[in-house]
């Protein structure tokens, strides 16, 4: 011990500066060594990415798995790399490898706006509200690499079409109000915004953003025409004629345009209910109604029987119709304005009927069915 | 224990003031430039800690770019590589290990143990640099082998080259072995506190306060190091925990129970394997990693080459999830045929990496399985594997506290220590019951040598001094009588030391001869102050009988006193009561630390 001591006091501060000396010497070789090795991780990594990526756009998702995984193996933090695979395997149809994979990524980033997304698309797929739901704010309020407006609104879409096909429309307006209130100066956005309005009813709303829509952009064709939609449901026939008046000029060769455009036209001509309208016009537009229901419900009846049955409720209208038809005329209704309203119901009544027994309806019967729809909403 | 203190400081009345203060001044400096041994060996200890974590890199390296050169850059392999690599490898590292590297062929852990104790720490340079270079080549050419086992002999090898250098003596060298043996496996497996505790389980054999700071200090320094070059990640992605519920732990039990089938299994595999390979002539010897290697690139030819390598892109791969159950199921299988081939070859290799791939199949398969018949009892399959990788460890390795600690260091989340506990339980027990010998007692029977069996020398039952001390002797002196006084007590007695009991001090100690020439020369002073007393080390009931062994070799009695009051005196002690207490108690005698 004594000696060991001694022999220690001489020269163990040079052993300790020997020891060091040693060991930056040692550290230098090893970083040089690691140095080259990590370029060519990088590059391996890098080279493996590309040709995950290029398997994925040639539709070969299987292959991309296995790129993207020796990817990983030069990078196994690489957030990219990471991200495809599980894409990847989303695309390869192993969903709950991908699964697993975006909830391995979800610990590690939480806030990931991404990885939050899909992680509600599964969810949404599962049928999981809540868990959906969470994701989705998760996403609309995750952090995002670029254009973080952009992609929040996106998944806020997708909430709102996620509440639509469970055929919640309250929880789609409550988010599509938040989201029109959010959106940029984009006709685009604008009249997907009231499309989507549109779907959950509320065409209000929807003709208040198809209205923004045109301002930016007046030749705007799906903006005109969905806004020709929400008019006719709403009841603004003049309205729907103009818009829809205005798309065709810009897309002649529409044929839903064109047959819109016809059953405006109609609704509006046979609007029994304008503002301003004298009584004898009232009348003759009820009558013409009247008339055109007639032909809907006999053309129905010879179309539906052909074995000569004759649906109850075809048969229900039909003595109606016959009880009707003595005094569908102006003198009568004249003399009895009550009876006005009486037989536009009841032609509005025909139409209904018809609409789920018999073929297509003409631009006149669609007009009055709308007429109808529209007559019924307001006296709700 | 304590000891006297003999240290004089004694005035030196003739020197001048100048003299004196100037040989202060040269103490004071020498004090401050001096380290003691003890301390040294701790910064030796943060040296070879810095050197294995620095070699472990390398050797982590050179097995990649084996990999790549050998099997290409592909997860997985092509057919042809896959088929060719380990037996042409096989092959040519065979012809190292015959020619050039004698002493690199196994694992690594034994061969540390063997330097231990059989060449007192020492380990050649060119093992360390045959290890380094045929393991790199077998793992980086496929064969089912880990790099942990060699990295803990490269660490080990590092140490003993640093220790001869600086002609450490023989004590010191075998501390140093099992200091470089934890900072290489720490640096390899990432773990500093699993290879501490493995070092001291498996390697060692029992706590020793002496070499624990060093062997700490090593592995943290080596995993800082290695973490520098290779950054933080672990070596497979940690799945969250989360909460456990009890019902799972029937599963976690079911865990075990395969566990440590699984674990009996792999080790009568290579316990029935390895000898008869080992009692072939050389020549065939010779051929044998090339034979293993072939049928490896046959499994992977087949369709399987996760069992290749390391594997720890599979075990992250099993801990997410991304395998069916019977996946699970026959590559833990065939991953326990890989290894034992590779292993009963002779390959250069370890056996850590295959032991957790293998648990951690098992582990992903009853996770998986449990989920299919109740989705929704089941935590994360991932906390299935990772429980089953401490499962095999248990079992296979029979190290039952590292495999608690690197599931718990591995995760970083205590709530998994109560399906630690249950599924290692029964994978332990099991083994044990199935299984007679540890597979580390049975390679070193294997190869002919006589090591410590660790895991009974875990459980042996240590001696204390109250174990061996005998009662107060009937006649203890006052210290506050003369020499005249005591005499009429002990002139009839045949023995030769008495104790003097001493107020407010430990006992002291006179002979015979000396109170008897006190009582001739008239002597009329107390006993306590006369010159013939001497003073004795004492020791307290509860130490170590261990540690008392020196003291009672040297001192012909010993008092054992009351720690709360040092003068009272519990009992005595000598050196045929320690051999006596040991030969009833039929414990071996202290190992070399």
């Amino acid at each position: 011990m004594n000696v060991f001591r001694r022999d220690f006091v001489v020269r163990e501060p040079l052993l300790v500066g020997i020891l060091v000396l040693v060991a930056v010497v040692f550290s230098t070789i090893t970083h040089a060594y690691s140095q080259a090795y990590d370029r060519r991780r990088n590059q391996l990594g890098q080279q493996w990415y590309a040709n995950g990526n290029a398997e994925l756009q040639k539709q070969r998702p299987a292959t991309a798995v296995e790129d993207f995984r020796t990817a990983l193996l030069y990078d196994p933090q690489n957030w990219d790399y990471r991200l495809s695979l599980a894409e990847a395997l989303t695309q390869a149809g192993h969903t709950n490898q991908a699964l697993n994979y975006y909830q391995s990524l979800w610990q590690v980033n939480p806030k990931n706006g991404l990885v939050n997304l899909h992680l509600a698309r599964f969810a949404a797929q599962a049928g999981n509200v809540s868990e959906a739901e969470r994701y989705f704010n998760g996403a609309i309020f995750g952090d995002w690499a670029e254009t973080a407006a952009d992609h929040r609104r996106e998944a806020l879409f997708e909430l709102i079409n996620f509440y639509l096909q469970r055929k919640d429309a309250g929880q789609a307006e409550s988010q599509l109000i938040i989201l029109s209130g959010n959106l940029p100066e984009d006709p685009v956005l604008h009249t997907r915004v009231a499309d989507l309005y549109s779907q959950v009813g509320d065409y209000q709303r929807a003709m208040a953003q198809y209205r923004l829509a045109f301002q930016l952009y007046p030749k705007y064709l799906p903006a005109l025409y969905g806004a020709g939609k929400a008019a006719l449901q709403i009841g603004d026939y003049r309205s729907a004629e103009t818009y829809l008046g205005r798309a065709r000029r810009e897309d002649s060769a529409g044929p839903d345009v064109h047959n819109l455009l016809q059953v405006a036209q109609s609704a509006a001509a046979l609007n029994p209910f304008d503002h301003g309208l004298h009584e004898s016009e009232k009348i003759q537009r009820v009558l013409r109604a009247f008339q055109i229901a007639s032909t809907r419900l006999d053309a129905c009846q010879k179309t539906s029987t052909p074995n000569g049955s004759v649906p109850p409720s075809l048969a229900a209208l039909q003595e109606q119709l016959k009880q009707w038809k003595p005094n569908a005329n102006a003198r009568f209704l004249a003399r009895q304005p009550d009876q006005i309203d009486a037989l536009f119901e009841f032609s509005a009544s025909v139409e209904k009927q018809s609409q789920s027994l018999c073929g297509q309806p003409t631009s006149e019967d669609s007009a009055l069915l709308a007429l109808a729809n529209s007559h019924a909403m307001d006296e709700k | 224990m304590s000891t006297p203190d003999t240290t004089l400081t004694t005035p030196s009345p003739g020197h001048d003031s100048v003299a004196s203060v100037a040989d202060s001044l040269r103490r004071r400096i020498t004090a401050q430039l001096s380290f003691d041994e003890d301390r040294f060996f701790l910064i030796l200890a943060v040296f070879i800690g810095i050197f294995a974590g620095l070699a472990v890199v390398c050797f982590r390296i050179t097995m990649e770019w084996s990999r790549l050169y050998l099997l290409g850059s592909a997860i997985n392999p092509s057919p042809l590589r896959a088929f060719l690599a380990p037996a042409l490898a096989g092959l040519f590292i065979s012809l190292l290990i015959f020619t050039i590297f004698k002493g690199a062929a196994g694992s690594g852990l034994n061969q540390t143990k063997a330097a231990l104790y059989v060449f007192d720490g020492y380990i050649p340079i060119r093992t360390v640099i045959g290890k380094f270079i045929t393991a790199s080549l077998a793992i980086g050419s496929g064969h089912s082998l880990g790099p942990e086992d060699p990295s803990l002999q490269i660490g080990a090898g590092l140490a003993s080259a640093v220790g001869t250098r600086l002609k450490l003596s023989r004590k010191k060298m075998r501390l140093l072995a099992p200091v470089g043996a934890a900072a290489g496996l720490a640096a390899a497996f990432n773990a500093p506190i699993s290879a501490v505790l493995f070092v001291i389980e498996e390697v060692i054999g029992h706590w020793s306060a002496g070499i624990l700071g060093a062997i700490v200090l090593s592995a943290v320094s080596s995993v800082v190091t290695m973490r520098l070059f290779l950054g933080a990640e672990p070596l497979f992605r940690i799945p969250s925990v989360g909460v456990i519920r009890w019902q799972e732990l029937v599963a976690y039990a079911v865990l075990g129970i395969l566990g440590g089938i699984a674990s009996v299994v792999f080790s009568k595999a290579i316990g029935w394997i390895r000898p008869k390979l080992k009692a072939t002539s050389t020549t065939l010897q010779l051929l044998y990693p090339g034979i293993a290697g072939l049928l490896i690139g046959l499994i992977a030819f087949a369709g399987f080459p996760q069992v290749m390598g390391a594997g720890y892109d599979f075990m992250d791969q099993a801990m997410h999830d991304q395998y069916t159950w019977q996946i699970l199921g026959i590559l833990a299988g065939l991953k326990i045929l890989a290894t034992t081939l590779s292993f009963c070859s002779g390959t250069p290799g370890g056996m850590f990496a295959p032991t957790l791939f293998i648990g951690a199949m098992l582990g992903g398969a009853v996770g998986t399985v449990e989920r299919i018949f109740f989705p929704n009892l089941t935590g994360s399959v991932g906390t299935y594997a990772l429980v089953g990788m401490g499962v095999l460890f248990a079992g296979f390795l029979r190290a039952p506290i590292t495999s608690v600690f690197m599931a718990l260091e591995v995760s970083g989340d205590y709530s998994i220590i109560l399906p630690v506990l249950v599924a290692n339980m029964f994978s332990y027990l099991i083994s044990r019951r199935l299984q007679a010998a540890p597979i580390l007692e049975l390679i070193t029977r294997h190869d002919g040598l006589s090591l410590p069996a660790m895991e009974e020398k875990r459980e042996e039952e240590t001696l204390n001094v109250e174990d061996a001390m005998r009662p107060r002797p009937a006649i203890v002196l006052d210290g506050t009588k003369t020499a005249a006084e005591a005499w009429p007590f002990v002139m009839y007695t045949a023995e030769p030391y008495f104790l003097v009991g001493i107020p407010g001090q430990p006992p002291a100690q006179i002979s015979f001869g000396e109170l008897r020439h006190l009582v001739e020369a008239g002597d009329t002073r107390p006993l306590r102050s006369t010159q013939a007393l001497t003073m004795v080390p004492y020791l307290h009931p509860d130490e170590d009988l261990e540690d008392a062994l020196p003291l009672a070799t040297r001192y012909p009695l010993i008092p054992v006193v009351n720690r709360a009051d040092l003068s009272q005196l519990l009992g005595v002690l000598d050196l045929a009561d320690v051999m006596e207490a040991y030969r009833k108690s039929q414990i071996e005698f202290p190992a070399p630390y």
